[in-house]
C-alpha cells in the first residue's frame, strides 16, 4: 500500500468525496433505559406473593382496626415463623393473629396483625430478628399491601391492552419514518466521513493537499479517474516509503479466491501488522488437513458436506456465513479423503457392512503409528512456522531472525536423532547431530539471551502438542465403533438402531466442532507463535457508509 | 493383563486432565475478564487458556502408551 498526495485548485465537494480516508467509528452504543424498566420478572416475582398472600388478606377485613405486616421468609428462614409467633405470644398474649403460606420458591409469606398500639413493640422485635416487610414497587411505596393489591391488580390487567396499543402506534411511527430516518442516518455518516476525512487534508487560497492510503494495486485506477475528472488541475504523488512508518499503514488481507474464506480465521485475531506475513494460504492448506486427520470418516465426511452445500445455498457472496460454508466443504474434502484412506464410514460400519479397507493405515489398530504421524506433522508445521519467522524478522531484527532460523536448524537435528535413535536413520547420525545440538545452544544464548534455550524446548513441547490430532482422531473413531456396537446391545433391532442413529448424530456433532477448536488452537498457539505480529489496522475505504453487520442499520 | 496397569493408564490421563481443568478454571475467569476491559488482547487470551490443554494430551499420549506396551 502506498500513500500519495493529490495537489490542485481549491477542492469542491466532489473531489473530497473522491479521495481516499480510513474512518474509524465506533459503533453506537444502545440506549440504556433506567434500571426498574430492564427488571421486569419482579412483576413475576410480585404476582406470586400476592397470590400467596391473597388468601390471608381475606381474613384480614375482620381486623381493620389493627396495623398488618407483610413479611417474606428466604428459602432458610422458614423455622423462624414458629419462633416468631411464640416471641409474639410472649409480648402480647393472645392479642395478634400470625398466618404463613408457603411460597412455590421454598420461600414462606407470613401475615401478621397486632392492635394500634402495639406496633412499635413488634416492629423493634421484627428489627432484630432481621426480618423486613414486602416492599411495594415503585408507585405504591408507603402503602399496605391490602390497599395497594386491588389497584396493582387493575394495573396489571391494563398492561397488555396498553402494550398493544404501543406496539401498534411503534409499526405505525416505523412505517411512517423509517425512510427518511434511514436516508438521514445515511447521510450524516456520509458527513462525518467527510469531517473525518477533512483532518487529512489541508487548504490553501489557491491550493488543497489531501493525503490518504489506497491499496497499490487501485493506485493507477485513482490516478486515471481523477485524470478523467478533473484534468491537469489535479496532481496525484505518492509518499516516499521514507517519510512514513509501517505502524501508520492500513492492512489489507489479499489471497487468492480458493484462499478466501480462511481469511475469516484470521479476522478472529487481530490482524497482522503492515509488512508482516499474511498467514492465510498456510491456514488454508493446514486447517482443513489437520480437521479431515481427526475426523477422517467417509460417513461423517458426507454429512460435512451436505452440511457445508446447505449453508452455502442460504447464504450470499462475501457474508461471514458463506465464509463459514466453504470452510466446511474444504475440510469436508479432507476429511472424505482420510476417511477413504484410513478406511472409515461410520467408524468401522463399512468394514463390516460391505468390506471397506483402510488404504494407509486403521486408526482403530494403528495407534502408534497415528502418533507418529501427528507429531511429525507437528514438527513439519512448527518447521515451517520458524522458517516463516526467520524470512519475516530478516529485514528488521537480524538477531531474531538468526535465532529463528538456528531454532529450525536444532528442530531439524532433533529429529535426525530421535530417528537415529531408533534406528530409522543409520546409527551414526546420532552422536553428531546429538553434539551440534549441544553446540548450538551457546550460539542460541548470545543471538536471542538467556531465555532463548527455554524457549527451544517449548518448540519441542509445542511439537509434542499436535499429539492431539491423534488424540481426538482415536477417540473420534472409537466413539463412532460404540455407536455401532450399541445397535447389537440391545434385545430389540429397533431401539439399538435407534440408540445407534443418535450417538452417531452426538458423535458428528463433537466431530466438527472439537477438531475446528483444536486445529484452530494449533494454528493460533503453536504455529503463529513463531511469526505472527498481531496490531495492524484494518483498511477501510473512504465511501458512501453502508450498514455491516455489526452495526444497525 | 494384571490390574495395575489399567489403573496405571487411567491415572496417567486423569490426574493431568484434573490439573488443566484446573488450571483452566483459574485462567478462564481472568481472560473473560481481560477480554471484556481489552478485546484486542483475544490472541493473547486464547494463548492463555490454550496452554494447560498439552498436559491432558500429553496424559493421553502416555496412557496410549502404558495400555499398549504393557498390556501387550
Amino acid at each position: 500500500m502506498r500513500r500519495r498526495r493529490a495537489r490542485g485548485h481549491p477542492p469542491s465537494a466532489r473531489l473530497r468525496g473522491a479521495c481516499i480516508a480510513p474512518i474509524a467509528r465506533p459503533p453506537t452504543s444502545p440506549p440504556r433505559w433506567p434500571r426498574w424498566t430492564r427488571k421486569a420478572p419482579s412483576s413475576r416475582r410480585y404476582g406470586a406473593i400476592f397470590r400467596a398472600f391473597e388468601p390471608l388478606l381475606r381474613s384480614q377485613a375482620r381486623w381493620a382496626a389493627g396495623r398488618v405486616y407483610h413479611i417474606l421468609l428466604r428459602p432458610g428462614q422458614a423455622e423462624a415463623a414458629p419462633a416468631l409467633e411464640a416471641q409474639l405470644g410472649a409480648l402480647l398474649g393472645k392479642a395478634f393473629e400470625l398466618r404463613t403460606q408457603p411460597l412455590p420458591d421454598k420461600e414462606t409469606a407470613v401475615l401478621i396483625v397486632v392492635p394500634e398500639h402495639s406496633a412499635p413493640q413488634v416492629e423493634k422485635l421484627l428489627a432484630q430478628g432481621r426480618i423486613s416487610e414486602v416492599a411495594m414497587p415503585g408507585p405504591w411505596a408507603g402503602q399496605t399491601l391490602a390497599q395497594a393489591m386491588p389497584a396493582m391488580q387493575a394495573r396489571l390487567r391494563a398492561i397488555p391492552g396498553e402494550r398493544a396499543t404501543l406496539e401498534r402506534r411503534r409499526a405505525e411511527l416505523r412505517r411512517r419514518e423509517e425512510p427518511w430516518l434511514r436516508h438521514a442516518a445515511r447521510g450524516a455518516r456520509d458527513l462525518l466521513a467527510r469531517l473525518d476525512a477533512r483532518a487529512l487534508s489541508r487548504l490553501t487560497r489557491h491550493a488543497f493537499v489531501l493525503e490518504g492510503w489506497v491499496p497499490a494495486e487501485t493506485r493507477p485506477r485513482l490516478t486515471t479517474a481523477l485524470r478523467d475528472r478533473f484534468g491537469d488541475t489535479v496532481v496525484v504523488e505518492e509518499v516516499a516509503r521514507d517519510h512514513w512508518h509501517a505502524e501508520e499503514a492500513p492492512v489489507v488481507l489479499r489471497n487468492p479466491r480458493l484462499f478466501r474464506p480462511f481469511e475469516l480465521l484470521i479476522t478472529l485475531l487481530p490482524l497482522p501488522t503492515y509488512g508482516s506475513m499474511d498467514p492465510t494460504p498456510f491456514v488454508a492448506v493446514f486447517f482443513p488437513m489437520f480437521f479431515g486427520l481427526i475426523l477422517g470418516d467417509l460417513g461423517y465426511g458426507l454429512m460435512l458436506t451436505v452440511l457445508g452445500v446447505m449453508l452455502r445455498r442460504r447464504s450470499a457472496e462475501g457474508t461471514v456465513v458463506r465464509n463459514v460454508a466453504e470452510i466446511l466443504e474444504a475440510c469436508a474434502i479432507f476429511s472424505l479423503i482420510f476417511g477413504l484412506l484410513f478406511g472409515e464410514f461410520f467408524g468401522d460400519l463399512g468394514r463390516r457392512a460391505f468390506g471397506l479397507h483402510a488404504l494407509w493405515f486403521d486408526r482403530e489398530e494403528a495407534v502408534i503409528p497415528f502418533l507418529i504421524l501427528a507429531v511429525a506433522l507437528g514438527a513439519v508445521h512448527m518447521l515451517l512456522g520458524l522458517v516463516i519467522g526467520t524470512a519475516t524478522a530478516f529485514k528488521t531484527h537480524r538477531h531474531q531472525a538468526l535465532g529463528r532460523g538456528l531454532m529450525a536448524i536444532m528442530l531439524v537435528l532433533t529429529v535426525v536423532a530421535l530417528l537415529a535413535s531408533v534406528n530409522v536413520l543409520p546409527h551414526g547420525f546420532l552422536t553428531p547431530s546429538a553434539l551440534a545440538i549441544l553446540g548450538a545452544f551457546p550460539i542460541l544464548v548470545v543471538l536471542e539471551g538467556i531465555v532463548a534455550p527455554v524457549e527451544f524446548l517449548s518448540t519441542l513441547g509445542k511439537v509434542l502438542s499436535y499429539a492431539r490430532i491423534m488424540a481426538l482422531g482415536t477417540a473420534s473413531v472409537m466413539l463412532a465403533v460404540v455407536a455401532n456396537e450399541l445397535a447389537g446391545a440391545f434385545g430389540s433391532a429397533v431401539v439399538g438402531v435407534v440408540f445407534a442413529l443418535l450417538f452417531h448424530v452426538v458423535n458428528f456433532a463433537l466431530g466438527v466442532f472439537s477438531p475446528a477448536i483444536h486445529a484452530l488452537r494449533l494454528h493460533y498457539v503453536e504455529f503463529f507463535g513463531n511469526f505472527y505480529s498481531p496490531g495492524g489496522v484494518a483498511y477501510r475505504p473512504f465511501g458512501h457508509w453502508t450498514p455491516t453487520r455489526t452495526e444497525p442499520s | 493383563m494384571s490390574f495395575w496397569i489399567p489403573l496405571a493408564a487411567a491415572l496417567a490421563i486423569g490426574l493431568p486432565a484434573l490439573a488443566t481443568a484446573w488450571a483452566q478454571s483459574r485462567i478462564g475467569p481472568a481472560g473473560a475478564a481481560t477480554l471484556a476491559e481489552k478485546p484486542e488482547l483475544t490472541t493473547t487470551v486464547i494463548i492463555m487458556v490454550a496452554i494447560p490443554e498439552t498436559m491432558v494430551v500429553l496424559g493421553f499420549v502416555v496412557a496410549v502408551l502404558i495400555m499398549l506396551r504393557g498390556g501387550a
